[in-house]
């Protein structure tokens, strides 16, 4: 047994032994121990070092809200995790545990020093002290200071764990399951009302889990738990979940769950998440999320066995763990009284009860007196010593200003209570207003913005009996709001602990208040000087004393801080707490791993990765992949040593020769069917389409309404009414969405519809002189003679027997056609070329050699050798316009005073003088290359490459005027040389196309 | 199965994915909806997420002109030449679908709370026989509810693999009970 466990007190399984490990030390705790109520069980109140000044810590809570005992856990390989609360990790065989922020030890740390060095490093420090000389500021002081700042160690593993996400639907939401909770989820269930409650502990109860004297219902309080449990578990319409976090509070009712799944599992089992985030959308959410105890603001608040009052009772009653053999109390609320009576009656000794008031209920006094507890009314703390545990405080009487003589108490752990703070977090999140209490000086939930209720301690209510009633009226009128009408149920309280206290701002001192190490955010070390401090150099808002001073703005969001720093604060302004305003809080409420955030989206599913029919095929022939939005397209088929260039040219010259084969089922298809497809089509592409006959295709060019390219691709009537048009890989989604818009707000006259058909087809391109040779023996009911079939139509007919769609397009400036097939048959059909194509060669290629052999020809790609401000002019397309045309998308823009101005960047083609230079793609054009720099660039390369049929390399490039400098010099300056460019046309190869034409 | 739907995990969902059908994108002013009620045989449903069938034909209603028909594979003819039929009298788009999307069933006791992982609608607004375009993830997807744990998800063909392997992640997750 160790040493400060009382035998068989708690709720922790004392026959179930756990052994885990603190700093290389193994520890043994019980089943039910969080890390902290383990280690205090052994009398380590020791767990980390602050984060500015190094300064030894101890648990100051027992729960979410603890600033100061943050550990790294670990289980194994991957599973590191930074700033684990101990106050919150439950224990389990095995578990890993190490403090922060020391070094070489927690019990000897070098970053003491930052202690001694205090006066130096106030708030805002490293904007005066660092100013000289300037230089050292980026090498020296700011690396300094970020090596210095920072909790913990940031984990440089892959996180070896997985994690989960669902979305649920419910009518009533309880955040919060302590007795207003409870109360809230009994009398919502009644209704019949779907209800989810959740609670960030390991068990519902919240604060009854620490009460366990009081009698609800006649029975003890821990029995009356577990029935409810039991009958809760049983109710079909209602869900538990316990360490499960509300995290945020989102638009609509939607909130976010953090569940913690097996982080207080030994084994987990294999396929299970170690958190889900949980997405729910609840019809009316009940907020009874208590309230957060507040420390005392006094020097030396901050020492090893300094606690939270409510933090020492939870570690007594629920884990049955004294936190030390001598306390003394100092407090300004009843409850720490009630405190002080469960450790003495534990058989602590408890030193005195400070309380800064003058007067208590009789009732308290009375019950200190059968205890002998002495009672020090009137009295404020001054000082504590000790270094790595408190060992005495120094206590003085108040009469008004004025402060007596000192006393010194002796004590091993000094516990503290300056009143409640009703928890606003998620109320804060809906932007709900909160209103001052000017009488108890706290902030209380106003104006909603929500559907939600608030109820108990969560309002300001305090005593059991008060949440339960409380809670039941909440969740009764969140049955009336979903539909229902339902009585609150009642709850009958015995050895209810009602009671009240003051707020205070830092506490009176005989000495002086600008050496007091008097803490307000013990993650932060912002101490109350700080926050005067600030107010003297200008602060006035609470924003900006924030800001200055970093209170509030540790992982803890200043759980325990935020309303001492404004106490303080407006005390200095000499203005009302609501004039010097609350800070937001923003979720999440607790910190919360990116793991859980990221959900399944991690590895391969961090995004889709699209692979279309003939991928496998691909993969199977070592295809090299690249990423085309979300596709995955081959980019080259390399053979044994060939490298990408190699691989290319061979390619590139295969389909020059004999016959390629390529994938271009990512191409986006859109099918355009009904009476007015015609008119449709004619308003959005640019070119003439009256004259396209069924059976023909023609290139299409879409603009924007200012003017300039958009898309481009391929408008094929395949019926009187009817035409699929094809768009860009990257182009499918948007260009169908654009067509959309139009058509539904533009033109909704129009008796036209689209459907998306990029997935319904595989589409296989063959280009080559010998393609015919191939595809025609494979096709019995059409006739793919030049004559009947020329450039530029398209049929349905069977390949192979399979049906197929057959366009004789190209993009290669070769004898080509695209077959579309059913998605089903693409790879069969891809096999069957592959087969029958063996006897000319055929060689599949890749992304790289189609633009290669596009460049060759001068075929832009949009998003490419365009940039969102190249004008089919610019890009010297204007055949692609219809002239006669009255309308479509972009025209009035094309005669705009900019875009027929001269000096306009247009496409042109370049050959560098030296032929073995591949240009840079991106790289600047300049006219002349003395000029100093900068020089003027008047252009850039936009697609540049080898061509292995011409023997030299050749680049596309947008120049100011471009049109107009066919055979000038001019010149790209590039690291370490300039290379000279003549400018050409953009088509380098086979001029007048009559390849495309045999 | 295909080698790239292959997963190893196991759960107590029953995951497949559905054999070829017929499908067809319907696009057609509600006003003829009498008219192609009457070529096909029944009532061409209104309201948008409801179903109809014959023998033949079922029917689901996407959105105020649009209607996702289903069937068997081998009948994709009869309904394309029934509705050319009908053509001049009720203007329409009829297009052949069936290979745009692949249909995964996803049966069994824990198939909504499957659904759930990441699909954002209300399912118990969701009544059996009804059908709804959704998204699954990233993924958009027709989401068919065909009985109480019991659902479809129709989503296009190279998003398909991407949501098979999360819903057998996620249903090696609900065979842990965690």
């Amino acid at each position: 047994m160790s040493l400060y466990r009382i035998r068989g007190k708690g709720r922790v399984d004392h026959a179930r032994s756990i052994t885990f490990s603190f700093d290389g030390h193994r520890y043994t705790g019980f089943e039910g121990d969080t890390v902290a109520s383990a280690l205090l069980a052994h009398g380590v109140h020791l767990m980390g070092r602050s984060f500015k000044y190094h300064r030894p810590r101890g648990p100051m809570t027992a729960g979410s809200d603890e600033p100061n005992a943050l550990v790294g856990t670990r289980r194994g390989e991957g599973r590191f995790e930074p700033n684990t609360r101990a106050t919150v990790q439950e224990i389990y065989e095995g578990l890993t545990t190490t403090s922060q922020n020391r070094w070489p030890m927690l019990s000897l740390d070098i970053g003491t020093i930052n202690d001694r060095l205090s006066p130096l490093l106030a708030a805002g420090f490293y904007y005066k002290t660092f100013m000289w000389p300037k230089s050292f500021w980026d090498r020296v002081y700011e690396p300094m200071i970020r090596a210095a700042a920072g909790l913990g160690i940031s984990p440089n593993e892959e996180d070896a764990d997985r994690y989960a996400t669902r979305y649920l639907h419910c009518d009533i939401l309880v955040v919060g399951a302590g007795p207003a909770g409870l109360a809230a989820a009994l009398t919502a269930a009644r209704s019949g009302a779907e209800t989810v409650l959740v609670d960030e502990q390991s068990d519902i109860g919240g604060t009854l889990l620490t009460e366990d004297a009081i009698e609800i219902d006649g029975a003890p309080s821990w029995n009356w738990l577990k029935a409810v449990r039991a009958k809760l578990d049983m109710l079909e319409n209602v869900r538990v979940m316990t360490r499960t976090t509300a995290i945020g509070y989102y638009h609509q009712n939607m909130v976010g769950l953090c569940e913690k799944v097996t982080d207080h599992l030994t084994s987990p089992p294999e396929h299970a998440p170690r958190e889900r985030l949980w997405r729910v959308r609840a019809g009316r959410v009940v907020l009874t999320q208590g309230a957060i105890e507040k420390p005392l603001v006094f020097d030396g608040n901050d020492r090893p066995g300094v606690m939270l009052a409510g933090a020492a009772q939870t570690y007594l009653n629920r884990y049955g763990v004294r936190v030390g053999d001598h306390a003394v109390i100092a407090t300004s609320h009843d409850s720490a009284w009630y405190a002080a009576f469960d450790l003495a009656d534990a058989g602590i000794r408890i030193g005195a009860i400070v309380d800064t008031r003058t007067d208590v209920d009789r009732t308290l006094m009375r019950q200190a007196r059968e205890r002998e507890i002495d009672c020090l009314m009137s009295h404020t703390v001054t000082g504590t010593t000790g270094r790595r545990r408190v060992k005495s405080v120094r206590v003085n009487p108040v009469a008004g200003d004025t402060i007596g003589r000192p006393t010194r108490l002796f004590c091993d752990t000094l516990l503290m209570c300056g009143g409640w703070t009703p928890s606003l977090h998620l109320f804060s999140h809906t932007q709900g207003s909160l209103e001052w209490d000017a009488e108890a000086q706290v902030f209380l939930p106003g104006k909603k913005s929500e559907a939600c209720h608030i109820a108990g301690a969560g309002r300001g209510l305090w005593g059991i009996a008060n949440a339960f009633t409380d809670g039941a009226k909440a969740g009764a009128a969140a049955a009336k709001a979903e539909g229902v009408k339902v009585q609150p149920r009642g709850f009958m309280c015995r050895k209810d602990r009602p009671g009240g206290g003051v707020p205070h701002k830092e506490l009176p001192t005989d000495r002086n208040p600008g050496k007091a190490r008097a803490f307000i955010d013990f993650q932060n070390d912002v101490t109350a000087k700080d926050i005067r401090l600030a107010v003297r150099e200008g602060m006035r808002s609470i924003e900006h004393v924030k800001r200055y001073t970093t209170t509030g703005m540790a992982t803890d969001q200043g759980k325990m801080a935020n309303m001492n720093s404004l106490m303080i604060a407006s005390d200095a302004v000499g203005k009302e707490a609501p004039e010097v305003g609350l800070t937001t809080f923003r979720p999440p409420y607790t910190p919360t791993t990116f793991g859980a955030f990221a959900g399944y989206q991690n590895g391969v599913h961090f995004e889709v990765t699209r692979k279309t029919p003939i991928d496998d095929w691909a993969e199977k022939q070592g295809a090299v992949f690249e990423l085309v939005s979300n596709w995955r397209r081959a980019w080259y088929f390399p053979q044994a040593g060939e490298d990408r260039h190699r691989a290319v040219a061979r390619e590139c010259k295969a389909v020059r020769h004999s016959v390629g084969i390529f994938d271009a089922s990512t191409l986006g298809k859109i099918e355009v069917v009904g009476p007015d497809a015609l008119t449709f089509l004619n308003r959005v592409y640019t070119n003439a389409l009256d004259t396209l006959a069924v059976g023909r295709c023609r290139y299409g060019l879409l603009l924007g309404e200012d003017g300039f390219i958009r898309d481009d691709g391929i408008v094929s009537r395949i019926g009187p009414d009817a035409y699929n048009v094809t768009t860009t890989t990257g182009g499918a989604a948007s260009v169908l969405n654009m067509m959309e818009d139009y058509l539904q707000t533009e033109w909704p006259d129009l008796n036209v519809w689209l459907t998306s058909t990029s997935e319904q087809w595989a589409t296989i391109a063959l280009n080559g002189p010998n393609v015919r040779k191939l595809l025609a023996p494979l096709i019995d009911d059409a006739d793919v003679s030049n004559k009947a079939f020329p450039h530029m139509s398209v049929a349905d007919c069977k390949i192979a027997g399979i049906p197929a769609r057959l366009c004789r397009v190209s993009f290669t400036g070769e004898l080509g056609y695209e077959v579309n097939v059913p998605a089903r048959y693409g790879r069969e059909l891809w096999e069957i070329l592959w087969q029958k194509g063996q006897q000319y060669g055929i060689c599949p290629y890749g992304t790289e050699t189609m633009h290669v052999l596009r460049g060759e020809k001068g075929y832009i790609i949009v998003g490419q050798d365009t940039d969102g401000t190249i004008t089919p002019g610019d890009a010297g397309m204007e055949w692609a316009i219809g002239t006669k045309k009255t309308d479509f998308i972009g025209k009035r823009s094309l005669s705009r005073p900019d875009i027929v101005a001269s000096g306009r960047k247009q496409l042109v083609g370049l050959l560098t003088d030296d032929p073995r230079l591949v240009l840079e793609e991106g790289a600047q054009i300049v006219a002349d290359p003395g000029q100093s720099i900068p020089m003027e660039m008047i252009g850039h390369v936009t697609s540049a490459y080898w061509s292995e049929t011409l023997g030299r390399s050749i680049a596309l490039a947008v120049v100011q005027g471009g049109h107009d400098r066919m055979g000038e010099t001019l010149h790209i300056p590039m690291p370490g040389s300039t290379m000279s460019v003549r400018v050409s046309d953009t088509t380098f190869f086979d001029p007048n196309g009559n390849r495309l034409k045999v | 199965m295909e080698k790239s739907l292959q997963t190893g995990l196991v759960g107590p969902v029953s995951l497949a994915i559905e054999a070829d059908q017929g499908r067809f994108n319907l696009r057609v002013a509600r006003g003829n909806r009498s008219t192609v009620s009457e070529t096909i045989g029944f009532d061409l449903p209104v309201d948008i997420g409801a179903k109809a069938q014959n023998v033949r034909l079922d029917a689901l209603c996407l959105g105020p002109d649009e209607w996702v028909l289903h069937c068997d594979d081998g009948d994709r003819h009869v309904v394309v030449a029934d509705f050319a039929k009908l053509y001049d009298q009720a203007p329409h788009s009829l297009v052949d679908i069936s290979d745009r999307e692949r249909s995964i069933l996803v049966m069994g006791e824990g198939a909504s709370t499957l659904v759930s992982t990441g699909c954002p609608i209300d399912l118990r607004d969701m009544p059996v026989g009804s059908g709804k375009r959704t998204i699954f993830d990233c993924a958009q997807v027709v989401l068919h509810r065909d009985g109480k744990e019991h659902f479809r998800m129709e989503v296009a063909r190279s998003f398909a693999e991407h949501v098979w392997s999360l819903l057998n992640i996620a249903n090696a997750e609900l065979a842990t009970g965690l």
